[in-house]
């Protein structure tokens, strides 16, 4: 039986939860397509996904921009190992809110815990990958990216 | 006092729960990280309520709050997961969890649902 390609549901609704984590206004850049490696330069969480659709989400971004979302999210610009584990949990929440949202459309997904990445690293092992930039209002950019190995 | 074991693997997670915790007069007896290790502080602290997250590693919540009702009938658990589909929350509920708190979540959230549980 053929599996459901749900790629542009996923990040879809990845980037619905990314809006109702935070609670702020946001501007969605058109996706980008690539393939073969990923470089992440600062911070970035993976997540895996499994059921009706498959793959790994990554959250990724820089250092401050996170500091910032803790600053907004809990009165406190976390930084060092805190920072880490408040990262990882961020990337939980919108990998939970999705599947609740995917949920509701009929669609069953699982997910990991999270992995979280410091520093620069380059992520091989997935035929294409998918990055959409959200842009947070007075916070900067977070990357969502979905890596796919169909 | 009411004594606390705050369950999830991120520490994040934790410091906020212990943070909200502690200001409003409860004891945090103990910290898990995982729910092998949640069931093993369950047995050397018998907590008054337990708050525990879905996603782990070693051992999911679902699975711990199956094996803490094992030790103990009455044990008083909370969930407090990213993961609020309808299934996951009757999947927690038939385990024996006596609520479900969605993350991100509200100071007062989760203060009623430890009132509701607890009975204070």
């Amino acid at each position: 039986m053929h599996k459901y390609d749900g790629a542009t549901d996923l990040l879809n609704s990845a980037i619905e939860s990314i809006k109702h984590i935070f609670s702020c206004p946001a501007q969605v850049d058109a996706p980008y397509l690539f393939d073969q490696s990923l470089l992440q330069s600062d911070v970035g969480v993976l997540i895996g996904i499994v059921g009706d659709m498959e793959g790994r989400l990554v959250i990724e971004g820089e250092s401050r921009i996170f500091a910032q979302l803790s600053q907004n999210m809990c009165g406190i610009a976390l930084e060092g190992e805190m920072l880490h584990s408040f990262v990882g949990e961020m990337a939980n929440m919108i990998a939970g809110n999705t599947s609740t949202l995917l949920s509701g459309r009929g669609k069953q997904i699982d997910i990991t815990p999270p992995t979280v990445m410091v520093g620069e690293l380059r992520l091989y092992g997935f035929k294409r990958g998918i990055r959409v930039t959200v842009h947070l209002e007075a916070v900067g950019p977070v990357n969502t990216i979905l890596l796919l190995q169909g | 006092m009411y004594k606390i074991l705050v369950v999830d693997d991120a520490a994040f997670m934790r410091l906020m729960l212990k943070t909200i915790l502690s200001k409003n007069g409860y004891e945090i007896v103990g910290e898990a990280e995982n729910g092998q290790d949640a069931v093993d502080k369950y047995k050397a602290l018998s907590p008054d309520l337990v708050t525990m997250d879905i996603t782990m590693p070693i051992m999911e919540g679902v699975e711990a709050v199956r094996q803490i009702k094992l030790i103990d009938p009455d044990a008083k658990i909370i969930m407090c997961s990213a993961m609020g589909q309808q299934s996951m929350v009757v999947q927690s509920l038939q385990a024996g969890a006596r609520d479900f708190i969605v993350k991100p979540f509200q100071e007062e959230r989760v203060l009623e649902s430890i009132r509701k549980t607890i009975g204070a």
